[in-house]
């Protein structure tokens, strides 16, 4: 029983390349920029005064070298803008078929519901993963301009971490638009990332046990970068299992409330 | 042998109307017009039919087999095309021909022909199609897998007259390969040039199903006469109204019993003619039957 359509593959994937491209490229140069800029900052950072270097050490203190430097300042900004482009990817993956009135096209199509979303469940998996390395490679470019990288497996495990996140953000934006009514504005599918950073920051900075308590249901805890490449490292595995199966639930939910999906122009 | 049936076919979305009720069958390799005016349950019925919602009770089956549960399987024997024709905006007409050929599992034969038949440029961008451009392109979707059923929602607008005849053309060429035609429209006569049969469809509810034969046998006339009567004292001869001193009358009965009752007056001019289906069409929603 086929599960998978090739076609209706490459047609999905190059209709979502360009913004693929134009996403993968913008922000992969803003990664490389900032990086380039390291032995700039370096001695501006050494003559931060120290109640300003108090304050930054809630969000993990001076940055000693580049790696660092890449987790406060760019890795953050990476996981912003990149979690709202793979929620986008996931959640339009159906809403355009809405908005652009292809539905009466696609899904009088002699196949499963089934077939056409895990398709398009594959195509938002790859478009992700290209989107991801896309942004390591620019990142990594920046390290060989400045010369001074210094990894120690850090940065490809948070490289790992990020696109696992990136991948479960994307499968939410998609179970999301599944679960709603039909034709709602894409623009909803911010109350996915940007709650859950908030949340992340809130669950970070606070000494309220309760509030920490947060960090466990957001999956920027289990891929956060300050974490992972500059402070002393724990893994979030009960964060990263718990993510992983409110993830994997939600797709199950949406794959079967898609079949029964009334399809409105 | 009803290839499509539909039993007591309703549809609500939440508390407002899609399609109260219809039953009724449309048969083998015949034309089944649909008509009804926009908001009546017409394009309702055609998604329902393709498994795009799914009903609030009752059935639809085509060729045996129940829609709701088996839409995915069905649709490889459906031809379809939807009152507007949306199609992926930056792709090339020939590009997107060639998506659906895939898609279907058929060859590029029966597309070239119906490419050259309504003399479509696949070369152009589907964003630089003008409606009725965007509407042949659906025309050759639909019909290029050599479906055994086609599914037509409006099919005729927006394509300029001698396409419009073309295609009705294409329709009497399925038609004559066995192909069951269902199709929905307001361009009455043009059901009337191709259809079988009819039903009409009014605030939901598919009323009069009948056969075209049926319709001519009705023996409906339209009857101008100059001047207008001044007492009407036959039966079924009823006045609509008087217009510069003509008198517009509906006369449904035996034309000999009509003809000897005009002959015994005195007019300057009669018109008699056989009310056209549109007119048929327009009394019915003005009756309310």
């Amino acid at each position: 029983m086929r599960i998978f359509n090739k076609n209706l593959f490459a047609l999905e994937f190059r209709r979502a390349f360009k913004g693929m491209l134009v996403w993968s490229i913008s922000l992969g140069l803003t990664m490389y920029l900032i990086v380039i800029l390291y032995p700039y900052v370096k001695d501006m950072y050494a003559a931060i005064p120290p109640e300003l270097s108090g304050i930054l050490d809630s969000f993990g203190g001076l940055p000693e070298n580049v790696t660092e430097y890449f987790a406060t300042e760019c890795a953050m900004m990476l996981q912003i803008f990149g979690s709202i482009y793979v929620v986008l990817e996931g959640f339009n993956a159906i809403n355009r078929d809405e908005k652009e009135k292809t539905l009466e096209a696609i899904y009088v199509l002699p196949y499963r519901r089934d077939v056409i979303l895990f398709t398009k469940f594959v195509r938002i998996t790859l478009n992700i993963l290209l989107f991801s390395i896309a942004n390591i490679l620019f990142s990594l470019a920046g390290f060989w301009t400045v010369g001074e990288f210094a990894e120690n497996g850090r940065f490809f495990l948070f490289a790992l971490l990020n696109t696992l996140m990136f991948l479960m953000i994307g499968y939410l934006g998609l179970a999301m638009v599944c679960l709603m009514k039909p034709n709602q504005k894409n623009m909803i599918s911010m109350l996915i990332p940007i709650p859950l950073y908030i949340v992340s920051v809130i669950s970070t900075l606070t000494n309220n046990e309760w509030l920490q308590k947060l960090k466990y249901i957001t999956p920027f805890t289990f891929a956060n970068p300050v974490e992972i490449l500059k402070t002393d490292f724990a893994f979030e595995w009960e964060n990263l299992v718990g993510f992983t199966l409110v993830t994997i639930c939600l797709l199950v939910a949406a794959f079967l409330r898609f079949r029964k999906r009334e399809f409105i122009v | 042998m009803s290839v499509i049936t539909i039993n007591n076919l309703k549809k609500y979305y939440g508390s407002s109307r899609g399609l109260e009720k219809a039953d009724f069958g449309v048969e083998l390799g015949e034309i089944f017009g649909f008509i009804g005016p926009n908001g009546a349950g017409k394009t309702t019925l055609i998604r329902l039919l393709l498994g795009l919602i799914r009903p609030t009770s009752g059935s639809a089956t085509i060729r045996g087999l129940e829609v709701k549960t088996n839409f995915a399987r069905l649709n490889n024997e459906i031809g379809y095309l939807p009152g507007e024709t949306f199609f992926f905006p930056e792709l090339k007409g020939g590009e997107v021909i060639r998506f659906f050929q895939e898609m279907y599992k058929t060859d590029s034969l029966r597309a070239d022909e119906l490419v050259d038949i309504l003399k479509l440029d696949i070369t152009k961008k589907v964003q630089e199609y003008s409606f009725g451009n965007r509407k042949k392109l659906g025309i050759i979707i639909a019909m290029m897998h050599r479906p055994k059923i086609l599914i037509l929602d409006e099919p005729t607008s927006g394509l300029d007259p001698l396409m419009q005849q073309i295609f009705l053309n294409l329709l009497l060429e399925e038609k004559r390969e066995g192909v069951t035609i269902f199709l929905s429209s307001h361009v009455l006569s043009e059901i009337e040039k191709v259809c079988d049969r009819i039903a009409l469809i009014k605030d939901g509810v598919v009323g009069s199903v009948f056969s075209m034969q049926e319709f001519h046998r009705e023996n409906r006339k339209k009857i101008i006469l100059r001047p207008a009567l001044e007492q009407i004292d036959l039966e079924s001869l009823v006045l609509v109204k008087t217009e510069n001193g003509n008198g517009h009358y509906d006369y449904q009965g035996d034309i000999n019993q009509l003809i000897g009752y005009l002959a015994k007056r005195q007019f300057t001019d009669i018109r008699i003619r056989d009310a056209s289906l549109e007119e048929i069409f327009i009394d019915y929603y003005k009756e309310g039957n």
